[in-house]
């Protein structure tokens, strides 16, 4: 049943990203204004789905490849819907929508395994998966957001605002998406490489192993520190602030695919 | 179709004419009554802006033509040589594409402007109030509003400012999203600066400070948008808490150098700057620009954008057009089938009358048990349907096909329906919706252009 509602999100998110793009071809507004309820419709089908998981098998909804992939996606467009409330991000939409569609598509190809290790059983796993990958969407909001910022800054400043310019939020916002997902990431990544960290400590004895994911969650986790501290601290706004937030998620791409070269601990996710 | 509309407009007649006419001719709800006075017109209801003159009316009798032009050229007082050339004359079809596309803002001097349409529905609302207006007139009014909105909403003709002060507010909306609480400096004074320190502060804009080589004009315009006065040397101070700076000092060379503006970025913690240069020559020293987080744009780029933004305007109107042919046809399809319904309706009432009649006369019907009664009263209505069958499609079709009028004049004459009154109405519920759309004005449009172009005052 969860699958049925896997799949019927998966089309919605395959929907919502063809009217953005269908809205950044057409240069109009008014698809994207579709589009996003679209994707509220898929993202409530993917609640669903993961709520129907969760209740079925008594499981955290987010364990093996396939569910990490699926709750990174509705993390992701959940945030950005958040965000849309408050905000007219307009076509920021055409950004998110294809991220979460490719996580989709990527968790569908796992979709029938269904096998996890008995000692990964347990709240502080859990904790340690939801906290890390909520933050870890968040941070890839902020990311889409720091993407977004420097192509309306660079229009900006060659003076071509009648094109796609229009399109894209107002400088002014985005970098506010970037701050506030910041400033809610990354203590939910904090929190999420704790929990996993007291969870190791106890079941084999050592909290940190240095395996290939933590090193780079490791760095991921100290350039946005870094950042945090120059936003807070120095006043670091706009394109300085958005550059090093692409560049530090590109630290949190390689750990969720870095899985992929090197053998790790996490080899199951 | 039995309208008829005379008009001038700024393509057409010179604006002293228009004027005169205007004028002359008082009130628009006063001058609709007039013409309403001309034997032959039945509906009529005049526009004056200071762009066009309109008056439309229903009634497409010689007699109402000559009429209404009689009054034109007496009120305005024009020399027949004159009216001809001022004025133009649509007719049916022609006067509701023509009304329709005044509407929508497409025969504007700038297509697009957001005034014409308020302006629109204050002429209507008068009339209404005059009852110079009937079913005829409101039906195309209330058609006229619902395609500009279609036009407004459908195309991208209304979007984008076309005024250099307003496309200095989209950017400025376009950097720092809302304008809320936003600083403004403003160095120098002029038309321009002080026009768009005007719409910075109708769209929120917060404390605003006026920096003058004379103090006492600083003074003088702090006092106008309750501004605070700032010392010209102190400008290099300021560009630290303003976020909007507007020049146009007339002095030569920068006012606002590379040096004072990177000085005033690290006080202001990188907070956005957004520079608009609108002095000739330069006030801002265009090195300024490559500075992160400073957005500088001098005149010709806010002249380049507007530009733009009047060509995508232009290229909106082919879709606004075939908007307008679509509506203009959807009417007179209604227009068609405005007679042939109630004559149906009528042709029905009557034969039902007569079955009715016939049934309660017959005293012999009562002695039969009620589920008799009912047999023979299905038998009648179905007799009558089939009867109704053939003269009823006939007219739907003719009506759609435009060619109704006749077989109505037929079925009316023979049937004899014209003895009791049966006249069609706008239902007073649909009036009262329509009404309400005549007070509130489409939200996005009026915030992005109302005060910004002066078109059809």
């Amino acid at each position: 049943m969860d699958i049925l509602f896997f799949k019927a999100a998966l089309f919605g998110y395959l929907l919502s990203t063809c009217g953005y793009m269908a809205s950044l071809i057409l240069k109009r507004v008014s698809a994207a204004r579709i589009s996003a309820w679209v994707l509220l419709a898929a993202f409530v089908l993917h609640t669903v789905s993961l709520g129907l998981r969760a209740g079925g098998a008594g499981l955290t909804p987010a364990v093996n490849l396939h569910e990490a992939l699926s709750f990174f996606s509705w993390a992701i467009s959940g945030g950005y819907l958040a965000f849309q409330l408050k905000t007219r991000t307009r076509v920021l939409g055409a950004f998110v929508s294809p991220a979460a569609l490719i996580l989709m598509l990527a968790a569908a190809s796992g979709l029938d395994v269904i096998s996890i290790p008995e000692s990964l059983e347990g709240g502080l796993v859990a904790a340690h998966v939801i906290l890390s990958l909520t933050g870890e969407a968040l941070l890839g909001l902020a990311c889409l957001a720091g993407i977004a910022y420097l192509l309306q800054d660079r229009w900006l400043k060659h003076r071509r605002v009648t094109g796609y310019s229009r399109l894209l939020p107002p400088l002014g916002d985005l970098d506010r998406i970037g701050h506030i997902c910041l400033l809610i990431g990354f203590p939910l990544l904090t929190f999420g490489i704790a929990a996993g960290s007291i969870w190791a400590g106890s079941v084999w004895g050592s909290h940190w192993s240095w395996d290939s994911k933590q090193i780079l969650t490791s760095l991921a986790w100290l350039a946005y520190a870094v950042l945090l501290h120059q936003r807070l601290a120095i006043g670091w706004t706009g394109r300085k602030a958005a550059v090093l937030s692409i560049a530090a998620f590109l630290f949190v791409l390689f750990t969720l695919i870095g899985n992929a070269f090197f053998r790790s601990v996490h080899n199951f996710v | 179709m039995n309208l008829i509309l005379f008009g001038m407009s700024h393509k057409t007649s010179p604006l002293e004419a228009r004027e005169k006419l205007a004028l002359r001719c008082g009130e628009a709800g006063e001058s609709s009554t007039g013409i309403l006075g001309i034997p032959g017109v039945k509906e009529a209801m005049c526009l004056f802006t200071c762009n066009r003159c309109e008056i439309i009316a229903v009634g497409d009798s010689p007699e109402a033509a000559d009429g209404i032009r009689d009054f034109i050229a007496d009120t305005g007082e024009f020399s027949a040589e004159d009216l001809d050339r001022f004025i133009y004359v649509h007719r049916g079809g022609d006067a509701v594409r023509h009304l329709f596309r005044v509407a929508s803002s497409l025969d504007s001097m700038v297509p697009g402007e957001p005034q014409i349409l308020g302006q629109v529905k204050e002429a209507y609302r008068q009339c209404v109030d005059r009852k110079s207006s009937g079913m005829l007139l409101n039906r195309l009014l209330h058609h006229a509003f619902r395609t500009a909105k279609r036009v407004r909403t459908e195309t991208g003709i209304a979007e984008n400012a076309v005024s250099v002060s307003f496309a200095a507010i989209e950017l400025a909306k376009k950097i720092f999203g809302s304008l809320n609480g936003k600083t403004v400096l403003l160095v120098g004074a002029g038309e321009m600066a002080e026009l768009a320190a005007r719409h910075l502060a109708a769209n929120g804009a917060g404390k605003i400070f006026i920096a003058n080589r004379t103090y006492e004009n600083a003074v003088r315009l702090s006092r106008e948008f309750l501004g605070s006065p700032v010392e010209y040397g102190n400008i290099g101070e300021k560009l630290g808490e303003a976020d909007i700076v507007i020049s146009s000092t007339g002095a030569s060379g920068y006012q606002i150098t590379k040096d004072m503006v990177a000085a005033a970025l690290r006080r202001r913690k990188n907070r956005l700057l957004f520079l608009i240069d609108i002095a000739v020559p330069r006030d801002v020293d265009p090195a300024a620009a490559q500075i992160d987080n400073v957005y500088l744009y001098n005149v010709d780029d806010l002249q380049g954008i507007v530009d733009e933004n009047v060509k995508t305007r232009v290229a909106e109107t082919g879709r606004a057009e075939s908007i307008v042919a679509e509506e203009v046809s959807l009417f007179a399809q209604w227009y068609d089938s405005l007679e042939a319904v109630p004559t149906i309706v009528d042709l029905r009432r009557k034969l039902e009358e007569i079955a009715d009649g016939e049934i309660g006369k017959s005293s012999w019907l009562r002695e039969l048990g009620p589920e008799e009664n009912e047999k023979i009263r299905q038998l009648v209505g179905s007799v009558l349907n089939k009867i109704l069958h053939g003269p009823v499609t006939g007219l739907k079709e003719a009506s759609r096909n435009s060619g109704a009028l006749p077989y109505i004049e037929a079925v009316r004459k023979l049937f004899k329906l014209d003895d009791s009154s049966s006249e069609f109405r706008v239902s007073s519920s649909e009036f009262e919706e329509n009404a309400e759309e005549v007070k509130g004005e489409p939200a996005g449009s009026a915030a992005s252009g109302r005060s910004e172009s002066r078109e059809d005052n």
